[in-house]
């Protein structure tokens, strides 16, 4: 139990902080850095506190159970290699937090930064100890939008908003490609627990899918670890501040990958494909690493250059997979993290000191910051791999595995030949950052004259500097116990105890490193003078940037070809969309419908009513003129369509389907007068178009046609097959059956709606809302097209006598608005019994309010009567919504209804249902959305003739809008 | 004849009466919007069906149900209040815009507007 709160507190603490600190005011410096400070402490305690366990081979762990049918369980974990790298990351956050309390200037918003700074470390430390995969990717895409927050944290500096995108993109796509890979391998095993994963790594290999969810899982690891060819986020991510470049870049970010390399490796490891992606990748990208490394003018860049090599050596050791590549992996990535977060903290010192990072303008530091130049000089010495320093001993257990380990291919064969050259060039570079910067002439001609930072800023890379040498020194005393603990929990308990000395002898390795020393230096000492004029990279490679190809990539992903599809198939111009959708209708249509859709053996066919015949001929005439008339005669076709919506009302009503029609009749209405006040605002349809009579247009109106007809057709055909179908029994008996006894209405439909499938309706009346709103939103930014501003010409001609016109008809209009409001209201309360409901009801009221906004004018009309539609349709919402939560309060599931007859005084029992609560929320919610439209269009004439009044001179009164 | 069987005569007697003359009273209005030549006359025809057509069919179905309901049904009462004041108004709306058109196009035999309208405004 204790453990499995400090397992929750080891996790949570840092997310606490962060919030802590974000609330913390701008200007308390110190209280943020305290607070992380102490976070970060907090986290060591609790860390300390779970180490008995864990060394004594145990693992503790944290399991809250979330779903646990999908094996998605909040399940943590912390193993021996967790724990050590658990330890790194605050251990090295914590001299980050104090680092930065003394680089960050007085007029950065430090609370801010300690909280993403918090939040990072928090979902780290979640990566690390996730017992779940899917939980693990979920802290690993956490680290990605936090690093790209950290990265972006100076968001002025155009540099830091490209590099932080740029490392977000990279590194969240894959995320995704590792989403898609563990979710593969919870298929292949069932199920999502790590250990589970780990131990099934047969099955994995074996599986036909293994190549797939090996390449993606390794897109994942090396988009994160900065591995060639996805290195090039690395360099860009320097425009970060140097803190979070040393957190980052050292100990936490980029070893998240290696980390997941090494710790998969048991479940996909140890198969061909592993080892020549994995070391064939790590050894280009050690060697292309150290090679553009050696060539960089920019501190930081040459810095990240070696990161990004260092990775590829930490890679191909995961590669090569052998115990002992193993535990050197494991070695290096904690020698790494110590000296590199030491050096990227000196170089932050010295331009923060001197105000650049250029190596051509540094130079003979040695002399004015002594001690920094020191402790620059020891990191640097660490990372070529000096003798007594910590970089020696992983680097000579690299050399080890590279000569010893064999499986004969050609890449094994090449592994110390390639090995050495990489040495050569990291020896290299670590002396051209010595030499140049702390060596030579006094600078000239600096920003700022450079001197010693504040004691405090120093601490930290001391700390770091002594961790290098007292464990290149003494490592079987300092660092062994915890490096066998962790290579334990990675490899199983069985493997045997490594102990890493200083002095093995002189064997093949250690000529390597003393041949990488001298040629390193030789090649330095030779170019110097060339490399320091030369362009920034390499020769000939320089012109290569992979930054460049990214960004071009980008840009025609994300701007030129979505421009070039919108052009295609974007919102201004409809009919390719209208076709489209038609295109996909239908093959969707085809796809789903062409193998097993057959007319039945026996169609049952009624005799054709000659009076129904009519009235159907009727209808699809009005349907084909609108058809005919849409092209120039839109009031026409309008008018033919309102025909053909009546046609179908009377079909409803003639097959015994009142609810249907009665609902078919008034939604008929209300979209056939909102068209109509559309249609005041299309642009009149020119009769002649110049282009109307050329081969080209009648084409695309003969395939136009052919689409129309098709769909049609279709649409006809799978009507008549499914009508004629013998009746079988379906959901529709159990309705008709159950809609009295459960629902306690005798109105089938309004029972289905309101109460059997409640939450469908919940739904649809959501989706209304949103496209209520969606289309008030379009008509207030919508401005008409010139032509059809003017005021249109029956308005024009003779204006004022349309008041006097309208007299008789608005007064009985007006009258009629009680009467429709009772009319509503009589739907509304027969609905659960009788053809009627929320929705009828709902579109009623909507139709009464129309008629008032025609028969006078929108003034009018709203001096004496405001509608508030959104407050309709937010009531309308929440009693809907509240009614089915209602249920709660008696302990049933959401949208439980109740019906039981009341007695009423004066009329008797009445049946009450708490469904017809939920249709009052349907009413409201129709009402407000139906209206909100009526207003948005109402609302276009009175902004139009505000314009023409601006316009012209004398305003003058329009009667009617 | 099921259920209409058992209606005594001097129920059924002006409910046939009624609806007879009602949709009589349809019919001739529909011939005449048919026969009739121009917009104007038109107009005048099927308001005897809107009118009296469905008045008397109206006070027929009234008179029928609550006699096979046996409560007084006044249903109908609200359909005929809702019609007659509603067609004039179309009818209005249809005639008004039509000789708005008509003398917005300077039609010939349209009466035009009276002097004092203009003045007014």
């Amino acid at each position: 139990m204790i453990e499995q709160n400090l397992i929750l507190i080891l996790v949570l603490l840092p997310f606490v902080g962060a919030i802590a600190a974000s609330t913390i005011s701008v200007n308390s410096r110190n209280a943020a850095a305290w607070l992380a400070a102490l976070v970060m402490l907090g986290g060591l305690a609790a860390l300390s506190a779970l180490h008995a366990q864990v060394a004594e081979g145990r693992v503790p762990r944290a399991v809250i159970n979330w779903i646990p049918a999908l094996h998605l369980n909040l399940s943590l974990r912390v193993d021996g290699f967790a724990w050590m790298f658990v330890g790194l990351v605050l251990g090295i956050g914590l001299l980050v937090v104090i680092y930065a309390r003394y680089y960050l200037s007085k007029t950065d918003p430090v609370p801010r930064f300690y909280a993403f700074l918090l939040a990072f470390t928090g979902s780290m430390i979640g990566l690390l100890v996730s017992g779940n995969i899917i939980l693990l990717v979920v802290f690993w895409e956490l680290t990605s939008l936090l690093s790209f927050l950290l990265i972006g944290y100076w968001y002025q500096n155009p540099a830091a908003r490209d590099g932080a995108r740029m490392a977000l993109i990279v590194t969240a796509l894959g995320g995704i490609c590792l989403l898609a890979a563990m979710l593969m391998i919870g298929q292949i095993i069932g199920g999502y627990d790590l250990d589970l994963v780990l131990a099934s790594g047969d099955l994995i290999r074996a599986h036909a899918t293994y190549p797939v969810v090996l390449g993606l899982f390794l897109i994942g690891a090396f988009t994160k670890s900065a591995q060639f060819p996805f290195h090039f986020w690395l360099p860009g991510a320097m425009a970060a501040p140097t803190p979070v470049s040393a957190f980052l870049h050292s100990a936490t970010m980029v070893k998240a990958g290696v980390f997941l390399l090494v710790r998969f490796s048991p479940a996909l490891g140890g198969t061909g494909a592993w080892f020549f992606a994995v070391t064939g990748t790590g050894m280009a990208t050690l060697v292309i690493g150290a090679l553009i490394a050696l060539f960089r003018h920019d501190l930081k860049g040459l810095l990240a250059y070696s990161t990004i090599s260092h990775l590829g050596l930490i890679t191909a050791l995961a590669g090569i997979g052998s115990n002992g590549a193993i535990v050197a992996a494991i070695f290096h990535i904690a020698n790494h993290a110590v000296f590199k977060a030491s050096l990227f903290m000196a170089a932050g010192i010295i331009d923060h000191e001197s105000g650049t990072r250029d190596m051509r303008r540094l130079s003979g530091l040695m002399r004015l910051m002594p001690y920094t130049g020191t402790l620059a000089i020891v990191a640097s010495a660490a990372m070529a791999g000096v003798p007594l320093l910590n970089g020696f001993l992983s680097k000579e257990m690299f050399f080890a595995e590279a000569v010893e380990w064999h499986n004969g291919t050609w890449l094994d064969n090449a592994l110390p030949y390639i090995a050495l050259v990489a040495s050569i060039f990291s020896v290299a570079y670590s002396l051209r950052f010595i030499m140049t910067v702390f060596f030579g002439p006094a600078p000239v001609d600096l920003p700022k004259t450079p001197h010693e930072p504040v004691p405090w800023m120093r601490r930290p890379v001391e700390l770091l500097v002594l961790t290098c040498l007292v464990v290149g020194i003494v490592p079987g005393l300092s660092l062994g116990p915890l490096l066998n603990m962790a290579a334990q929990s990675v490899l199983g308990p069985e493997t045997p105890w490594f102990s890493i000395a200083v002095w093995h002898g002189f064997n093949t390795p250690m000529i390597m490193s003393v041949l990488a020393m001298a040629l390193g230096a030789a090649l330095y000492f030779a170019f110097a003078m060339r490399i320091s004029d030369g362009p920034e990279g390499p020769p000939l490679l320089h012109r290569l940037r992979a930054q460049k190809m990214f960004e071009r990539s980008l840009l025609a992903l994300s701007w030129k070809w979505p421009r070039v599809l919108h052009r295609l198939a974007g919102t201004e111009r409809l009919q390719p969309q209208l076709r489209l959708i038609v295109l996909a209708a239908i093959a969707a249509g085809v796809a789903t419908l062409w193998a097993g859709m057959r007319l039945a053996p026996q169609p049952q066919l009624t005799a054709l009513d000659p009076a129904f015949a009519v009235m159907w001929a009727v209808g699809a005439l009005c349907g084909m003129g609108a058809a005919w008339m849409a092209k120039y005669h839109r009031f026409a076709a309008l008018v033919l369509l309102g025909g053909a919506g009546l046609i179908t009302c009377l079909t409803f009503a003639w097959f015994s389907a009142p609810d249907l029609a009665v609902t078919q009749l008034l939604v008929e209405i209300a979209t056939t007068v909102l068209l109509l006040l559309g249609l005041r605002w299309l642009p009149k349809r020119k009769e002649e178009i110049a282009d109307d009579r050329l081969a080209s247009a009648r084409l695309r109106r003969l395939r136009d046609l052919a689409i129309a007809l098709v769909m049609g057709l279709g649409m006809a055909g799978v009507a008549f097959v499914v009508m004629t179908r013998p009746t079988t029994s379906n959901i529709g008996d159990w309705f008709l059956r159950n809609a009295y006894h459960e629902g306690g209405g005798t109105n089938v439909v309004n029972v289905i709606l309101v109460d059997f499938r409640a939450f469908d309706t919940l739904g649809e009346i959501t989706v209304l809302a949103i496209v209520g709103l969606s289309v008030y939103a379009l008509l207030r930014r919508f401005r008409p097209a010139p032509e059809s501003a003017e005021s249109p010409i029956q308005q024009a001609t003779d204006a004022p006598r349309l008041k006097d016109a309208m007299f008789v008809p608005s007064v009985l209009m007006q009258w009629m608005f009680p009467v429709m409001i009772v009319l509503a209201a009589y739907f509304f309360f027969r609905g659960h019994d009788l053809p009627g409901g929320g929705f009828s009801a709902g579109v009623t009221l909507a139709i009464g309010l129309l008629v008032q906004y025609i028969a006078t004018n929108v003034r009018w009309i709203e001096a004496r009567l405001i509608v508030l539609p959104i407050r309709w349709m937010g009531a309308g919402l929440l009693i809907a919504g509240g009614t089915g939560m209602g249920a709660w309060l008696f302990g049933y599931p959401f949208l439980t209804a109740n019906a039981q007859y009341i007695t009423l005084p004066l009329i008797g029992p009445v049946p009450v249902a708490t469904a017809m609560v939920f249709d009052l929320g349907v009413f409201a919610l129709v009402v407000g959305a139906t209206v909100l439209m009526l207003i948005a269009i109402a609302h276009q004439s009175l902004r139009i003739a505000r314009i023409r009044a601006q316009d012209e001179p004398q305003p003058s009164e329009q009667a009617a809008e | 004849m099921n259920h209409l069987a058992g209606i005594p005569l001097w129920i059924a007697l002006p409910v046939a009466v009624l609806v007879v003359t009602g949709s009589s009273l349809a019919l001739l209005g529909t011939i005449g919007l048919v026969r009739l030549r121009s917009f104007y006359d038109r107009l005048h025809a099927p308001t005897l069906g809107t009118s009296w057509g469905v008045g008397a069919i109206l006070l027929a179905s009234m008179l029928l149900f609550s006699w096979l309901e046996s409560r007084p049904v006044l249903h109908e009462a609200l359909l005929g209040i809702l019609v007659i004041v509603t067609t004039p108004a179309t009818y209005l709306f249809l005639g008004r815009a039509a000789l708005h058109r008509d003398r917005a196009e300077n039609a010939p035999d349209v009466p035009k507007a009276a002097a004092d309208d203009k003045a007014q405004d």
